[in-house]
Parts: structure tokens; C-alpha cells; sequence
């Protein structure tokens, strides 16, 4: 019942979302600029050898893929493939080519273009997200049929032909851009991308500002049948400051902006020159465990303890944390997955009830508690403010908690050498489909369960079995169970979902942000 | 030493202190913990990705061949690529230095423009009303802490009142000097505090010297004593303190180009330190020093004309 409920909230928030942009397409302003700050410059505009979300979240601007997700996350559309089906026993996939489509220098995207962007993206040797392709046994393309061929029957290659990294570039173009080796070729292409998306880059001063430009050949229509996008131009400054954004934003400097502080929100929702949008997302907060038996050090691990794991998970009140650090906008996490996720099977956990916690620790050996350490990212006033909090609850049960402020790159290089006890985390997929999260999150061969050397030989079962079933009741039961387990085990510290907080210039409307976090540009439009 | 010959011989010794700094910016970037490809691939990488990728950088090879292969390329004036960035470390930094530089220029030329006049007065007043409020309101200005000052100015000059645009850099000449006026500002601010504070002290200290009396009393206007004797000999330590301060205001540029969003390279900087960008960081840390030991060889030269002794 709760499921059903929180399914038909969810559509309704998507309907709404739909509607609204519906509704906005029928008055859109056709031309001009709108200016979109954002908070860090992306660094590497290849889909292939990106790494980064500041690259992820505008590639779909540039480029297009053969199927996209739909706006809700939860499924594909067509993209540059207007149809495609799965042969009988699972193993190849036919898709057919929308016709006459262009990149923006003009050139016709041809099948040989798909084939080759293909190959180059699954290639292990060539960046790191070629695994989502990897049931590829080969590729033929030509008069405007793709046909792949796979190792195995993969459900997860439809939404992995939807992402990013997959998206169809012109060969000819990469292969003319000077440089001697292939990752030489992408870095001079990368300068200059060329894709068939609805923008092209017009000019890009590193770390200061990019500007993209209305690509004419673009091939996806409006709904009044005439083309996207509806702006001729599309300028991201780089501005790091969240105040100096919103104070851009309130001077009128700027039409919209990325990353509103939650503790912002209200403030921005009640000025009526603005749009404060929160978009739903797959992104969730939480604090990851080392579950091994002893540390790095050689010292015995309390965590290593189911017990352990669950006590402090029920010493935190969940609601207590969001209600501080993001004013009430987010929501209890109720899987390791955002409940925006394909098959999500969340409920309701760790209820907070210190009197269990206590119970749950002196049974596993610690009535008095123990102390612990997390490593948190210095000057990230959210995990400040989360942290803060758990110390607190924390301290009702005995467990001393320390903080030890780092920055990223030492806290990933110690949560890599998995010398930690605890650290700060957050997650956003970058795919439709459950398939990524957890991977990293509960299947150990992969990075040992995001480094807590937590194991469960059941969920690595039902992880592999489920990457090759195509019966989609039989898949979603193996997810079920793959989060019945993690949630039970606790390997995690659950804490919250949270929106994308987006905010606007009244003027300033059409803008999609998906689950995945892409930001979508096509149909915005700055009314004058 | 004639002027010609002490330009010479400081910048005979930048050539040493320049390989010292390369040498151990060298090391303190690797002694950091992380590397760039644990920036780079952040927590996600496989331990595939991130040994492939160490391997294509080079950082599998053992210290002092990078070493050796980085004093090698920066002899010849190669800095290298940005790891993050990946474009020549030459380009980026050209292209981010100008706004550094101006912004402090336009910050020194604020600070003093607002210190030494002030300090005049509160050294000439010593003791009555417009001194205590000189003293307080610089006081004021020391202590609050420039992001915050630099928010207060954006608030009220530039998302307020619309004088000034809130943050960016502008185009032009014009338009460089309009954005940076702000921040330069919220940068003088501080500075200036510091300035007034030792110029004031100094005035108090020339005005007791006994050639200041000697002055008086062969009937010289007061103003020609203020002016000529006591403002030119005080002037002196606060010309040192101006040249040595150019680090700390480099240091404080890191703050304001990131509240007032100046693509400058303190911002650069702080960025390729987070990255572990160690061609960046190496490249800017010597760039940085250069121009230290430059302002304090125009400082050097100031003070020569100011008092023709320190030549001999």
C-alpha cells in the first residue's frame, strides 16, 4: 500500500512536471539567451573519457544517444533511434536510425558513425564506464540498422544505450582532430565537440564560462511542429560562491542557477521574481561502514558486527537530520537506491529508538559503547551540520564519535586503501536502471561494496543472475531481495534522499532536470 | 651598489630560489594525500581504472624520474599539461593571470590611497577624536574577515543599489576595472588597516627625530616639513611593508576571486590543490614566487629613491 501510494505521488509529481512543461512549450519564446550559472566548470566534454558529473549533466546539450531516459528516470524514449527490438533468446538487439539526422557542422550521422562510437565507448581500454557496454559481442551497422550482438541476454543495454556514454559522435570529425594518439584526438576534439544534440559549443573560457550555441540542424521538433531548441544561445559562468549566485540570481544578472543551499530555499520561494524548482533526483546521503573484521591498523572493527551496524542506525533519528540540514526537503532514505530508481524496493528503516540501539549494542559486547571516527569533507556545510547531529545521538548511546575534516582526494585515496572506519558519501546513478548502484553499493567483486569489505555471497548471486534475466518479474524479485538483505545487514548509515534544487528567474522556464541529474536545455526559453 | 648592479644581482637570485621552490613544491604536492587520479575518478574508479590511468600519467614511475622529467621540461620552459584540465599549463595560467595581477594592483593602489592620507591624519592628530576614529574604523576593517566583507559589499553596492555588478570580470579594459573595483576593495580594506597602523607609527616616531627639530627650527613651513622630511623618511618601512605584503595579498585573492567569482589564479590555485593537479600547482607556485621576488625588487628600488643610503 505504502509502495503503491508513494508510486502514485511520485507519477503525480512527474505528470505535473510533464504538464508544466507542456504548458511552458505553448507560450515559448523563440531566440535569445539565457544565462545559467553553475557551480564548477566541466573539465572534459568526451562522453567516453569524462569523469566527472560537471561533465555528465550538459554532454546531453552536445550530444545525442540512440535511446534516451524518459524524464522521470525510470524508463527510455526514442532518441536517435526511433525503434528497437530484442531478438527472442535475448542476445542481439536491432535498432533502427531516425533518418536524416545531422551534426551540427552539417554532416549527415551515419550507421558507421554508431558503430564506431560504440565500439570506441565499450572499449575497456578507453575510459571508465565502458562496463555498461560490455555484453557487446559486436556491432554492424548500415543502411540505417544497427544491429547488436550480445554475450548474453543483458537487460540492463537499453538504458545503457540511453546514457551518456554511449552517445554517437562524428567519425570523421574525431579522426581529422590533430593529435597522434586516440586519447590525443579526444582532447582536441573535446575542445571543439561536434555532436548532434540541440547545442553546440560556441566558446568555453576554462573555469570562467562556456557558451553554447543553438545547433540549426538539431532534429527534434517542438510541439507547435517547428525545431528545438527554442534558445539561440546558452551561457554557463562558473561562479563556486552559492551566495554570489544567488545574489546574481536576485540582481537579475543571471536567469538561473544550479545547487541552491537548502537552508536558501524558502527564502528563494517566496520572492516572487523567482522559481525555486526542486527536481526529483536519484541522490542519497549517507555515511558508509567499514564492515571488516579489523582495521588497516590491525585493531578489531566494532562495525564488523551486524549489530553494531543496526544500533546505529537506530540511535539516529533520521527526520531530526533532515529537518536541520535540509530544512525539511528531503526524505528518509528507505534503500541504499533513491526511490526514483527502476525497481526500487525501499521501505521504512531503522525507526529511531536509542533504547534499541543501547539493547543492540550490549548484546554485541559493547554496553558502553565504543569510539569511532568518520571522514567528512572539510568546509561542506551539510555534512557539518549531519554530523553535528549524529554526534549527538550518538553520544546517547555510548558511541564517541570524531570527525576528522579532509579534502576529497584524501578522503577517496583513504577510502580506496580502505583505511576508514567511517566516512561521508553521497550517490546519484547515472543510468536507468539499478544495475550501477549496486554494483558499487552491494556487490563485492566489484570495488568490495564501496570499500566496506561488507559480503553477502546471496546478494553477489543475485546481483550476477540478475544482470543476465529478462523476465522483468523475476528481476525485480532479485532486487527485492538484493535490498531486503543490504538494508538488513546495514553496511550504511541511512540518512536521506534529497531534490535537485534549481532556481529561476520568473521569465526563465522550460528547464528539465531528470532523476539522473542531466540537465536539459532543449525546450527552455526566456520569455521577454 | 649602483641601481643597475642590485636589479643584477636580484635577479641572479631569483634563478636559485626558483629551483629551490620548484624542488620543494615538488615534493609537498606528492607528500599531499591522494593523487590526481584519485581526484580525477573520484570514488567510483575500479582499481582497473585508477592503475591504468596512474600508468598513462606517468605517476607509476618512481619519484625521482618524474622529478627529473619535470626539472628537465621546466628548463627548457615547459611546464607540462593540466591533469585536470588537460590543456598546456602555460595557456591556463595566462590566461587566469592578468585578473590576479589587476585585481592586486588595483587592491595596493586602494589600500594606500586610503591608509596614507589617513594615517597622515591620524599621526598629525595623535591622541584626539579624528585619530580614535581612524584607529577604530581600520580596527573594524582588520579584523572582519574578507569573504564576509566582500558578501557585505556585494549586498548592499552591487545586488542593492546596482552600482556594481555582482562578481564576474568584465571585457575591456573598462569593464575589467569596473568588476575588479569591489573585490579590490574588499582586498584593500584589510590591507589598508595594516598599512595605516605601521605609516602612523612611523610618522610618530620621524616627528621626535631630532632632524624634524632642526627643520623647525631653520623656519621651514610645516608643510614642508610634514611633507618633505616627515612623510618621505616614515614612508620608508611602510614601502617594505607594502613589497612584503604582495604574498599575503596574493593569499587573500584566493578568497575574494572565489566570493566575487574573478577567473583569477588564486581561484586556479585552490582548484588544481583540490585535483592534485601537480603540473598546475608546480607551475603556479613558481609563477607566484616570481612575482613575490619581483614586487620585492621594486620595493628594494623605491626605497633607493626614497633614501639614497640604501644604495650605498
Amino acid at each position: 500500500m505504502r509502495r503503491t501510494l508513494l508510486r502514485t505521488g511520485l507519477a503525480a509529481l512527474i505528470t505535473a512536471g510533464i504538464l508544466a512543461l507542456s504548458h511552458a512549450t505553448h507560450a515559448a519564446t523563440r531566440g535569445g539567451k539565457m544565462i545559467y550559472a553553475r557551480y564548477a566548470d566541466s573539465l572534459f566534454l568526451d562522453p567516453v573519457l569524462n569523469d566527472a558529473n560537471t561533465d555528465i549533466w550538459v554532454l546531453t546539450n552536445l550530444y545525442d544517444t540512440l535511446l534516451a531516459p524518459t524524464k522521470d528516470g525510470l524508463g527510455v524514449q526514442p532518441g536517435l533511434a526511433t525503434k528497437w527490438d530484442t531478438a527472442a533468446d535475448g542476445k542481439a538487439l536491432t535498432l533502427t536510425l531516425r533518418p536524416g539526422v545531422k551534426f551540427a557542422d552539417g554532416s549527415p550521422l551515419t550507421a558507421g558513425d554508431v558503430k564506431w562510437s560504440l565500439d570506441r565507448a565499450r572499449d575497456p581500454k578507453a575510459g571508465a564506464w565502458s562496463g555498461s557496454l560490455a555484453s557487446i559481442a559486436g556491432i554492424e551497422a548500415s543502411d540505417g540498422v544497427v544491429k547488436i550482438a550480445l554475450e548474453h541476454p543483458d537487460p540492463t543495454i537499453i538504458p545503457a544505450l540511453a546514457t551518456f556514454n554511449a552517445a554517437i559522435l562524428p567519425q570523421k570529425l574525431f579522426e581529422a582532430a590533430p593529435g597522434e594518439t586516440p586519447e590525443d584526438k579526444a582532447r582536441a576534439f573535446a575542445e571543439h565537440p561536434v555532436g548532434s544534440g540541440p547545442f553546440v559549443l560556441a566558446t568555453w573560457q576554462r573555469g570562467v564560462s562556456m557558451t553554447l550555441r543553438r545547433n540549426p540542424h538539431y532534429w527534434k521538433p517542438a510541439d507547435d511542429g517547428k525545431p528545438l531548441p527554442y534558445l539561440d544561445e546558452l551561457e554557463f559562468p562558473i561562479i563556486p560562491d552559492d551566495a554570489t549566485r544567488l545574489l546574481k540570481l536576485k540582481a537579475g544578472e543571471i536567469d538561473g542557477t544550479e545547487f541552491v543551499p537548502y537552508a536558501r530555499v524558502k527564502e528563494l520561494q517566496a520572492d516572487p521574481a523567482l522559481r525555486m524548482e526542486l527536481w526529483p533526483s536519484t541522490r542519497v546521503t549517507y555515511l558508509t561502514m567499514f564492515a571488516g573484521a579489523t582495521y588497516k591498523d590491525g585493531k578489531p572493527n566494532p562495525m564488523a558486527n551486524p549489530k553494531v551496524r543496526q544500533a546505529l542506525n537506530y540511535a539516529v533519528n533520521k527526520d531530526a537530520v533532515i529537518g536541520i540540514t535540509t530544512l525539511g526537503l528531503g526524505k528518509p532514505m528507505r534503500s541504499f537506491m533513491s526511490a526514483t530508481t527502476p525497481l526500487f524496493a525501499g521501505q521504512d528503516l531503522y525507526k529511531y529508538d536509542p533504547a534499541k540501539a543501547r539493547a543492540l549494542l550490549a548484546e554485541a559486547g559493547f554496553p558502553n559503547g565504543f569510539e569511532t571516527s568518520v571522514l567528512a569533507l572539510s568546509g561542506n556545510a551539510d555534512e557539518a551540520n549531519n554530523l553535528a547531529i549524529i554526534q549527538q545521538m550518538w553520544g546517547q548511546v555510548g558511541v564517541k564519535l570524531r570527525i576528522d575534516l579532509v579534502d576529497n582526494a584524501t578522503r577517496t585515496a583513504r577510502y580506496r586503501a580502505e583505511d576508514f572506519a567511517m566516512r561521508t558519501s553521497l550517490w546519484t546513478n547515472d543510468i536507468s536502471d539499478p544495475s550501477q548502484v549496486t554494483s558499487y553499493a552491494a556487490y563485492y567483486p566489484n570495488i568490495h561494496s564501496q570499500h566496506s569489505q561488507w559480503r553477502d555471497e546471496r546478494v553477489d548471486a543475485l546481483f550476477v543472475k540478475s544482470q543476465q534475466e529478462t523476465d522483468p518479474a523475476a528481476r525485480a524479485a532479485q532486487y527485492k531481495e538484493i535490498q531486503d538483505r543490504y538494508c538488513a545487514a546495514a553496511p550504511i548509515v541511512f540518512l536521506y534522499e534529497t531534490p535537485y534544487p534549481v532556481a529561476f528567474r520568473k521569465q526563465a522556464q522550460g528547464f528539465v532536470q531528470i532523476p539522473l541529474g542531466n540537465n536539459l536545455f532543449e525546450a527552455a526559453f526566456v520569455d521577454k | 651598489m649602483s641601481r643597475a648592479g642590485l636589479v643584477a644581482a636580484r635577479l641572479l637570485q631569483i634563478v636559485p630560489t626558483f629551483l629551490a621552490i620548484g624542488a620543494v613544491v615538488f615534493v609537498l604536492a606528492r607528500l599531499l594525500p591522494g593523487d590526481p587520479v584519485s581526484a580525477m575518478l573520484g570514488d567510483r574508479a575500479t582499481e582497473e581504472a585508477v592503475t591504468r590511468l596512474r600508468a598513462q600519467l606517468g605517476l607509476d614511475q618512481p619519484l625521482w624520474t618524474q622529478f627529473l622529467l619535470f626539472a628537465g621540461r621546466m628548463l627548457h620552459g615547459d611546464f607540462g599539461t593540466s591533469i585536470a584540465l588537460r590543456v598546456p599549463v602555460t595557456a591556463v595560467i595566462a590566461e587566469r593571470l592578468p585578473a590576479t595581477l589587476v585585481l592586486t594592483a588595483l587592491a595596493t593602489v586602494l589600500a594606500v590611497g586610503l591608509a596614507v592620507p589617513l594615517a597622515f591624519v591620524a599621526a598629525t592628530q595623535a591622541g584626539r577624536w579624528p585619530d580614535t576614529l581612524i584607529r577604530a574604523a581600520f580596527q573594524v576593517g582588520l579584523s572582519s574577515p574578507i569573504f564576509y566583507v566582500g558578501l557585505l559589499l556585494l549586498t548592499v553596492f552591487a545586488a542593492g543599489l546596482r552600482w556594481f555588478p555582482v562578481g564576474g570580470y568584465g571585457d575591456g579594459v573598462a569593464g575589467h576595472l569596473y568588476h575588479l573595483l569591489l573585490p579590490a576593495l574588499t582586498l584593500a580594506l584589510s590591507f589598508s588597516a595594516v598599512i595605516m597602523r605601521n605609516l602612523r607609527a612611523a610618522i610618530l616616531e620621524v616627528l621626535q627625530a631630532e632632524f624634524v627639530d632642526f627643520a623647525r627650527s631653520k623656519g621651514l613651513s610645516r608643510r614642508v616639513v610634514l611633507f618633505r622630511h616627515v612623510l618621505r623618511n616614515a614612508l620608508l618601512s611602510t614601502v617594505t611593508l607594502v613589497g612584503l605584503q604582495v604574498g599575503t595579498l596574493l593569499g587573500g585573492a584566493v578568497i575574494t576571486e572565489s566570493v566575487f567569482a574573478v577567473p583569477g589564479v588564486g581561484r586556479l590555485m585552490v582548484d588544481s590543490i583540490f585535483a592534485r593537479d601537480y603540473p598546475v600547482i608546480q607551475a603556479l607556485t613558481l609563477v607566484l614566487a616570481v612575482i613575490v621576488s619581483l614586487a620585492f625588487l621594486v620595493t628594494d628600488l623605491v626605497q633607493m629613491w626614497l633614501d639614497p643610503r640604501v644604495a650605498r
